[in-house]
């Protein structure tokens, strides 16, 4: 099948309700990383064009935080038909700008997406205030009131989704938002913003393009924001808190990850293997929270790895939009050097390929950034290629013997966003799950990412949460009125 | 191209093999980010690099001077 073109030749910068190029007239190219096309050109934003939608983002702020709760949820709710409508298109453009497969973008990060608008939608419908009376004539009030205007920085790994992770909450609290996709991946949010321009008023969304350190760096340095929000890498993480910390507002972020995937000899088998599949090879292995570190019981070490093994090899690495591609390419050929980098530190520091370790080519693959399945083995937990985030689709194996052993070495981590336990017995689940400093624990599954369970990092993996209404904490700030029934004098003046 | 503790990252991350360089030696140039957004120096401090300096000129010496690896790479801007 031959690549499809769903993108327009162009797109602009959503600023003020009005489509707007850089205010230069500079332009970047996205490119599929599948066959190395060219696929659209967006804007580089200037620092100008930064000022002017932090400028619209307040213009609209005043009457935005004044809809009531039903209007926004109204809103959001439309916004998620007009992503199901679109689901086809958005999927592709995905697919094609990221290199991941139509079969993901198309089943899972598109309707995840609309689904988030669902979530906050209701979420906002069922929240209260609070009312105390301190005393018999005292009276205080908890309200929670939108924060104002927000910088939202997102990377390439799910653009659509992180897109809806980060408006979505933004929206349902009432405030309003300058968000910058990833240079990289910028379509699927540029053609996303022609959905939300058609709903929203204008400036309530603001969507400026370029390069991180340009577009990326001018909305860090921009004062108009009263607080920031970030997910990428942990390197970039401290650049955003302490830009956010010199202007005294907060940032959540949401960082990287190398999270340990636990198989227990009760393990529910063919679903085990698979949960090794999904925790590495699922985005090629670009997931913040991947099951990097595959730990697995030394009682079931050698059959549970010599059937990983056939399971990798059998995956079909292939181009993005065919839809029986289970893998498609990493987001560039940067990516497969750090990728291919870490294989041979890892052959170096003594580990074995079980399986993959190389390039995939061959069937019209040579031109993209295609990685196979990979499995490191002979890996001690203390290797760099068990500590540093590899960010492909390798995972090392490790054997333990008992759970203090498997505990103690999934939290020698600098990183603490996911990881899983995979067994049948509940009090062993809650012990480890518990014991394991990270933030998210699945329980006989991997990577699922839904709405309504709060996703977000320990250690160096982060500050915050998201996919919750805990996250409209973030984005409201929190109003006291404290109210004096007394027409009485205190006495004191 | 004379890579110095001044460079951005970006600018050196699209030269094939550059990428290597920063893995072998401890640092990730690249991430879910992109290429990291500042300068080398500041890449380098993030990273509690031993010695920036000697980083650096063996990074300049493989791909920044005249006549290295790196000159008139191809960049596609991504």
């Amino acid at each position: 099948m031959n690549m499809p073109r769903p993108m327009d030749e162009s797109y602009k910068m959503l600023i003020g309700g009005k489509w707007v190029g850089a205010g230069d007239g500079k332009t970047l190219k996205s490119y599929c990383p599948a066959n190395g096309e060219y696929l659209a050109s967006f804007p580089d934003a200037t620092k100008g064009d930064v000022d002017a939608a932090v400028k619209a983002a307040w213009a609209a702020f005043d009457s935005w935080k004044r809809v009531s709760a039903q209007d926004r949820a109204a809103l959001l709710l439309k916004i998620a038909d007009l992503i199901d409508a679109n689901r086809d298109k958005l999927a592709m453009i995905e697919a094609l700008d990221n290199g991941k497969p139509i079969r993901e973008t198309a089943n899972i990060d598109v309707p995840l997406g609309s689904d988030h608008f669902r979530y906050f939608a209701g979420a906002i419908r069922a929240e209260e205030g609070e009312a105390v009376m301190i005393d018999d004539s005292t009276m205080s009030l908890i309200l929670r009131e939108p924060i104002g205007v927000v910088g939202q920085i997102i990377p390439w790994n799910f653009p659509f989704t992180m897109a809806a992770w980060k408006v979505a909450p933004v929206l349902a609290a009432g405030c309003c938002t300058v968000i910058k996709p990833s240079s990289t991946t910028s379509l699927s949010l540029l053609e996303f913003a022609k959905i939300l321009n058609e709903v929203l008023p204008p400036g309530v969304v603001n969507i400026v393009t370029g390069k991180g350190s340009q577009a990326g760096q001018f909305l860090l340095d921009n004062e108009g924001f009263r607080k920031l929000a970030f997910t990428g890498s942990t390197e970039v993480g401290y650049e955003v808190a302490e830009a956010a910390a010199k202007k005294l507002i907060p940032s959540t972020l949401e960082l990287g990850g190398k999270s340990a995937n636990i198989f227990f000899p009760d393990a529910p088998w063919d679903k085990a293997i698979e949960g090794v599949q999904l925790g590495i090879l699922f985005n090629q292995g670009q997931v913040c929270c991947a099951g990097s570190r595959v730990f697995v019981h030394e009682d079931i070490y050698d059959k549970f790895l010599a059937e990983c093994v056939k399971a990798f090899d059998r995956v079909k690495v292939g181009m993005p939009w065919e839809k029986d591609t289970v893998m498609g390419s990493q987001v560039d050929e940067r990516q497969l050097e750090k990728i291919l980098s870490y294989v041979a530190i890892g052959k170096k520091e003594g580990a074995k390929v079980a399986c993959g370790g190389e390039r995939a080519t061959g069937g019209g693959l040579e031109k993209g950034a295609f990685m196979k399945p990979t499995l490191l083995t002979e890996v001690k937990n203390g290797m760099r290629v068990a500590q540093e985030e590899i960010f492909g689709p390798v995972a090392v194996v490790i054997k333990f013997r008992d759970e203090k052993e498997v505990i103690d070495m999934a939290n020698d981590s600098e990183y603490g966003l996911g990881g899983a336990v995979w067994t049948k017995d509940i009090n062993r689940a809650f012990r480890v799950a518990r014991e394991i400093e990270t933030g998210r624990m699945w329980v006989n599954n991997y990577n699922s990412l839904p709405a309504h369970a709060p996703f977000g990092g320990y250690k160096k993996s982060g500050i915050g949460r998201e996919t919750h209404k805990v996250i409209l904490d973030h984005y409201t700030q929190m109003k006291n009125i404290y109210i004096s029934l007394s027409e009485a004098k205190l006495g004191l003046y | 191209m004379k890579i110095t503790s001044e460079t951005p990252v970006e600018d050196i991350v699209g030269i094939p093999g550059a990428v290597q360089y920063f893995v072998e030696r401890g640092v990730s140039p690249v991430s879910c980010s992109g290429a990291f957004p500042r300068t080398l120096g500041r890449l380098l401090e993030i990273k509690e690099v031993a010695d920036p300096e000697l980083f650096i000129a063996g990074l300049d010496a493989a791909f920044g001077a005249p006549g290295g690896a790196g000159g008139g790479r191809e960049e596609r801007e991504r």
